[in-house]
């Protein structure tokens, strides 16, 4: 080759479609993919929020979905929103087959074994990551299960670009983030510290201590403090980070660059194990335990005070202020203690206090929230493909690609630079220049039953004054709703 | 709460300046671009590509420029420019896939360097328009940005072809009385829309008398000109400029990208002007330098240490930094030159001055940093 250049290859090989290493069927499947996105969702006339303030039905829509679709809110005032959230904290008890076939083309994630992962292009992978979470978050009919989905893949950031991360990443989603979701919590950090991608990402492979004079890698169990369970201030010490990461030595992941064989199996090796006695958080783990030390971390730190307070926090932050009330912190960190960290028992005290009812309207929409409300409000249909994760990566979101531990912020500080390419996507949106994504302006508006209506559809309220002729004047309503002040807020 | 984010374009003018990636893909062979010509092993090692004496530029006596880089040498003379020799990462897998990769993400990371940098630095996520990269495609490097655009041309900015005359009114209307951070973000995003509009009607010549040739790099460096010169907070642009891989008959495939390379430099300094240019960081890296010992098509193969070139942003410039290694003794692996200036030393004291109070351990993890004396 006389000119080496990446990204001619990578463009060469978009082009005929035919990425190195991908199967004839997934291939095939990006053909079929806007053939399958054909509309199925009907667009009859519904009934818009009269309100002019975020009554009930919007509020609790607007916090437990990626944003109301076109009948939802009238669908949630005559079921009532408490009944709504009791339905939607239980997801398997909502029916959600279309959603799963749609999502059905993308067969990687179901790869099982994890070697099979390897025999896909790592891009490919990356997309169809991405192009499941966002058919996901805009269809599916279990949208807490989804938001949370969200919530806990920030919680248990990965960025799959390191080492073999990127064939991993969907084994992660699929048995950690998605498996418990709305589970239970030590569960899930348990399959998290078993995660190979995990194990890739923060180094957990390679934290081994064969003799005396090896140090632990102790990237993990710091995060692990940190970020998965105690957070900053959870009154662990260096000492306890050091303690954990001997107890988590000897958890290896078998290396593409290796072997060819049971590539992405998490192994324990007793003989990188530091099998002495530790002390953790003040709590004596005898010697000798081996792969059960990692048991013995779970049980001393996934529910400890500390954890729950800061997961009580986050979840808060989430669902009712970026700055929570104190008030709602401690009863939802109780909910927490006393149901053992059921995930769904704590959803389901934050949704009960006077806290979560009363904040309204007031939440910054992250960009990917941003992006999914608009195509569930107008019912559009999107490939999830290039033009929209483009849109995604201009908007500092792009699902799976935020490079430290901690995750896409979820305050609305860091996101205030993204005005500019929010209006541009509204734009471009509504005027149907986005390839892949396609929507019905006219039979929007008619089910809607006029421009006022659709307003308030969007807004969750019944437009201002200001509000209605802006929308007029701007020449172009439907881009000015979607790039309002309110459109941005939750 | 007040925003951050209020005084980002408050005043006529972005607080911020630009660090310019130019990354030549391919692995720029740093030894017959800035020679040395006092070392009679290099002659030796390259009987028939060497550059002659008599045909560079000298620069200290001991190193010279390659004939085809001359519109670097004023850049020289004037202290803005800089030279590292030696450059490059651990990466010893001389493929320019992994090299690159390893680079762009600075060793087994997740995300790109430039990108965790964008992330980290204290400002991080204010500007309208963190970064650009030129061309079709984002680079690695750029990863995890907090808002990165691959661009081709300036009209990719601003809200597109679709926008009706009363749009821009009605939103600043809307925003006018947006609460909380809305409002002054509104503003901000307003007022970069506003000089990205004036960009795009009136199509300014370059100043200076800066003279960009027709090529497709030089083209990209005038839109990143464009923009800094707009003050529209861009914090990092890249853009990329391949065609070094040069196996064979060398100097018929390295000359003309090296040509495009200098004279593009030398329009966008130009361009920039004095005051500009002070507050941009022009940065020229590349994977890996190419063996010492030319083979016998008269090209060269995949090695490590190559060269870098830092132009303006206030660097002390003038000299090559490096210290020159024995090439009968010091080369590595088969005969290359070696990495005695890891790429992330050379970028450190950048980012550092670009934005001094970022805390580089996550632009650059598990590395200790021993950043070169750039700036005095």
């Amino acid at each position: 080759m006389s000119e080496i250049s990446r990204r001619n290859l990578l463009k060469a090989a978009t082009a005929t479609g035919a990425l190195a290493g991908i199967g004839g069927f997934s291939a095939l499947s990006h053909i079929l993919n806007p053939l399958l996105s054909s509309n199925s969702d009907d667009l009859s006339p519904f009934q818009p929020p009269s309100s002019s303030e975020i009554d009930d039905a919007t509020h609790i829509i607007q916090r437990l979905t990626f944003g109301p679709r076109p009948a939802q809110h009238a669908e949630v005032t005559k079921l009532g929103p408490r009944q709504f959230i009791a339905q939607q904290l239980n997801p398997t008890s909502i029916p959600d087959r279309s959603t799963d076939l749609r999502a059905a083309r993308y067969e990687a994630l179901r790869a099982n074994p994890p070697g099979e992962l390897l025999e896909y292009d790592a891009r490919e992978l990356l997309d169809q990551l991405t192009r499941d979470k966002i058919l996901r978050a805009t269809h599916s009919k279990r949208q807490l299960h989804e938001v949370m989905v969200d919530f806990w893949s920030d919680h248990f950031n990965i960025d799959p670009s390191k080492g073999d991360s990127r064939w991993l990443k969907p084994i992660d989603d699929r048995e950690v983030i998605r498996a418990h979701a709305l589970g239970s919590f030590p569960e899930m950090l348990k399959a998290s510290l078993l995660s190979p991608s995990m194990l890739w990402y923060l180094d957990g492979r390679v934290n081994r201590r064969a003799n005396e004079t090896e140090r632990p890698n102790e990237n993990h169990a710091r995060e692990l403090l940190e970020l998965h369970t105690m957070g900053v201030h959870g009154g662990y010490t260096q000492q306890d980070v050091m303690e954990v990461a001997r107890c988590l030595t000897g958890w290896t992941v078998r290396e593409r660059a290796k072997s060819g064989f049971a590539v992405g199996k998490v192994e324990f090796r007793k003989d990188l194990h530091d099998d002495g006695p530790k002390l953790v958080l003040g709590t004596h783990i005898p010697a000798g335990l081996g792969p059960a030390d990692l048991d013995r971390i779970i049980e001393i730190i996934s529910l400890h005070p500390s954890t729950a307070h800061y997961l009580a926090e986050k979840l808060c932050r989430r669902f009712i202020a970026d700055d929570p009330p104190q008030s709602a912190i401690d009863s939802v960190a109780s909910a927490f203690t006393r149901s053992n960290g059921s995930i769904r028992e704590t959803l389901t005290k934050l949704f009960d206090t006077p806290e979560f009812w009363s904040h309204r309207g007031a939440k910054i929409k992250r960009p990917f929230h941003f992006v999914i409300s608009t195509l569930r409000a107008t019912a559009a249909h999107s490939d999830g493909g290039p033009a929209l994760q483009n849109h995604l990566l201009r908007l500092g979101q792009a699902p799976f690609q935020f490079p430290t531990p901690d995750g896409y912020p979820e305050e609305a500080t860091p996101w205030m630079a993204t005005l500019l390419w929010r209006w541009r996507f509204a734009m471009e949106f509504s005027s149907q220049s986005i390839k892949g994504t396609r929507f019905s302006p006219t039979k929007l508006l008619r089910a809607a039953g006029g421009e006022n209506q659709l307003a308030a559809h969007l807004l969750g309220r019944t437009p201002s004054q200001d509000e209605s002729s802006a929308a007029i004047t701007s020449g172009a309503p439907l881009a000015l709703c979607l790039a309002s002040p309110a459109f941005q807020t939750f | 709460m007040e925003s951050p984010v209020t005084t980002y374009l408050g005043d006529s003018r972005d607080s911020t300046g630009t660090l310019v990636v130019i990354f030549l893909r391919g692995g720029a062979d740093g030894l017959n671009m800035v020679i040395p010509h006092g070392d009679d092993l290099y002659y030796a090692a390259r009987p028939g590509i060497g550059i002659k004496r008599p045909d560079l530029i000298d620069l200290d006596g001991f190193f010279g420029l390659n004939p085809h880089l001359k519109p670097l040498h004023p850049w020289w003379r004037s202290g803005d420019l800089s030279i590292i020799h030696c450059a490059g990462s651990e990466d010893e897998s001389r493929s320019h896939f992994e090299a690159q990769d390893y680079m762009e993400h600075g060793g087994l990371a997740a995300g790109g360097w430039l990108g965790r940098f964008l992330r980290a630095r204290p400002d991080a996520g204010q500007s309208p328009l963190t970064a650009v990269a030129i061309g079709a495609t984002l680079p690695e490097a750029l990863r995890g940005a907090p808002s990165s655009a691959a661009i081709q041309s300036l009209e990719e900015f601003g809200l597109g072809p679709n926008v009706p005359p009363g749009f821009l009114k009605s939103l600043a209307a809307l925003y006018q009385n947006a609460p909380r951070e809305l409002g002054p973000a509104g503003r901000n995003a307003l007022a970069a829309l506003e000089r990205i509009q004036q960009l795009t009607t009136t199509r300014t010549p370059p100043a200076n008398g800066a003279i960009y040739q027709p090529d497709s790099f030089s083209n990209g460096l005038r839109q990143i000109a464009t923009l800094i010169k707009a003050r529209v907070g861009l914090q990092a642009a890249t853009i990329d400029l391949g065609g070094w891989d040069s196996h064979l008959t060398q100097s018929v495939i390295m000359d003309p990208p090296m040509q495009r390379l200098a004279s593009g430099l030398h329009a966008l300094a130009t361009d920039l002007g004095p005051s500009e240019l002070s507050r941009t960081q022009i940065i020229v890296m590349t994977e890996f330098g190419r063996r010492v010992a030319e083979n016998s098509a008269a090209g060269t193969d995949h090695g490590r240490g190559g060269v870098m070139f830092l132009l303006g942003g206030g660097i002390k410039g003038g000299s090559v930094h490096v210290n020159w290694p024995d090439l009968a003794h010091q080369l590595a692996g088969p005969g290359d030159l070696p990495v005695l200036n890891n790429y992330r030393n050379i970028l450190a004291p950048i980012l550092t001055r670009q934005a001094p109070t970022t805390n580089l351990s996550t632009v650059f993890p598990n590395h200790p940093l021993t950043p070169l004396p750039l700036y005095s």
